[in-house]
């Protein structure tokens, strides 16, 4: 038996009504029926084609952020050599700050702590740790948070009701930062600690986007 | 214009102008699935720079015989964007605000159909010409062979064989890089 010819498969595709015996056959002819089905498919896509042509490359700040992160850790990796002068300065001051360290105040009593895991869709190497201090001060410590065009803020989440929270600040630059858990606060209630990406939108509310999340305990 | 190959082989030796040439490639289709699937630009922005981050650190498990970079860097966009959807989904519950992003824009799309799209399109891309333009009439303008040929001044019989290439060109494409029948009903994003 004769297949259809490709031509006329591909007229089939786009547009033309099969005949009589052209039906009769892909009636009768899986192989010609998969191609017809294939090639309408093919298309169908087709049509679909024009508004894709020129399509707008993503706004540069994007690659800025995939090259930081790319070329971030790499750098940290690098181990970094001293001169030998420098290395004794070094050392000299790694001893007093020792001396310092030794001599400190009593240890601030800690009444609550958290670790602070990412969730799924932030990179696993991002993580933090929370200590609630008897005077109220919350001493927060984050690593390797993704980038952000807007700010890190840090919340106190009811587990029980995830619509309630409280907003204790903002993280500047540094790794680690101090905010003051606000009189009132009951944070067996308020035992989830969330640390959010906002965007600068002038919404003081939670984005939806948490990145790190952890539980007190005392 | 490097080939796949080469590309992949810079990659692979740790050369980032090499992600940066994929970039430049490929980031305009990435950006755009991103954007079709969660429908909002701050989202689909987040995603581009996780799909080519994690395309530089999964550069090994790139494979130029098994597929094209598009094909490739589209599936990792396709993971990063459920990935987002499905946390969003979860930190809806904490806060209302979030809704607002969770409701389909109209006429949202299976990811499957829109990479199905774009892979075409970049085989469009990479016909000869004179096959594009021909195919272009056909699809867009749903001319007849016959119109064609008086349109372009093209004789018939090479009206009719740059349709037949330029088709089964993209119907390659499409069964190594898209989502052809045979195994969307499998998928496991299906369930998407
Ligand atoms: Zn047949």
């Amino acid at each position: 038996m004769h297949h259809l010819d490709p031509d006329r498969l591909v007229l089939l595709a786009l547009s033309d009504e099969p005949g009589l015996d052209e039906s009769d056959h892909l009636d009768g002819c899986a192989a010609c029926r998969h191609d017809l089905a294939a090639l309408r498919d093919v298309a169908g896509i087709g049509a679909e084609l024009q508004d894709l042509r020129d399509l707008p490359a993503p706004p540069e700040h994007v690659w800025s952020a995939i090259e930081s992160e790319i070329a971030g850790p790499a750098r940290r990796r690098r181990p970094r050599r001293l001169v030998p002068a420098m290395a004794a300065a070094v050392a000299a001051v790694v001893a007093v700050a020792g001396a310092v360290a030794f001599f400190r105040a009593p240890a601030e009593q800690v009444v609550a702590r958290a670790t602070l895991t990412p969730l799924a869709t932030v990179p696993a190497g991002a993580g933090g740790s929370v200590r609630v201090l008897a005077d109220g001060q919350m001493r927060i410590e984050v690593r390797n948070l993704p980038l952000t065009t807007g700010f890190h803020e840090v919340w106190l989440i009811d587990p029980d009701d995830l619509t309630r929270m409280v907003a204790l600040g903002n993280l500047g630059d540094r790794p680690d930062e101090v905010l003051p858990v606000p009189a009132g606060v009951d944070m067996n209630r308020y035992s989830l600690v969330d640390v959010s990406d906002e965007p600068h939108d002038g919404d003081a509310t939670h984005s939806g986007r948490s990145l790190l999340r952890g539980t007190l305990t005392s | 214009m490097d080939s796949d190959d080469e590309l992949a082989s810079r990659l692979r030796g740790g050369d980032e102008r090499a992600l940066r040439a994929a970039y430049d490639r490929h980031g305009a289709a990435v950006f755009y699935l991103a954007q079709r699937l969660l429908g909002n630009r701050a989202d689909a922005e987040d995603v581009t720079q996780l799909t080519f981050v994690a395309a530089w650190t999964g550069r090994d498990g790139y494979d130029p015989q098994r597929g094209t970079m598009l094909g490739w860097l589209l599936g990792i966009a396709r993971r990063k964007a459920v990935d987002r959807m499905r946390s969003a989904a979860r930190d809806d519950r904490v806060t209302e605000t979030v809704r607002a992003h969770l409701v389909p824009p109209d006429g949202r799309e299976t990811p499957e159909r829109v990479v199905d799209r774009l892979v075409v399109a970049d085989e469009m891309g990479r016909l000869p010409e004179e096959q594009r333009r021909t195919l272009e009439l056909a699809f867009f303008d749903d001319l007849t062979h016959h119109q064609i040929a008086a349109v372009t001044g093209l004789p018939l019989g090479t009206v009719k064989s740059h349709i037949r290439r330029g088709m089964a060109n993209l119907r390659r494409r499409w069964e190594v890089d898209g989502a052809p029948s045979g195994s969307r009903s499998v998928g496991p994003t299906r369930a998407l």
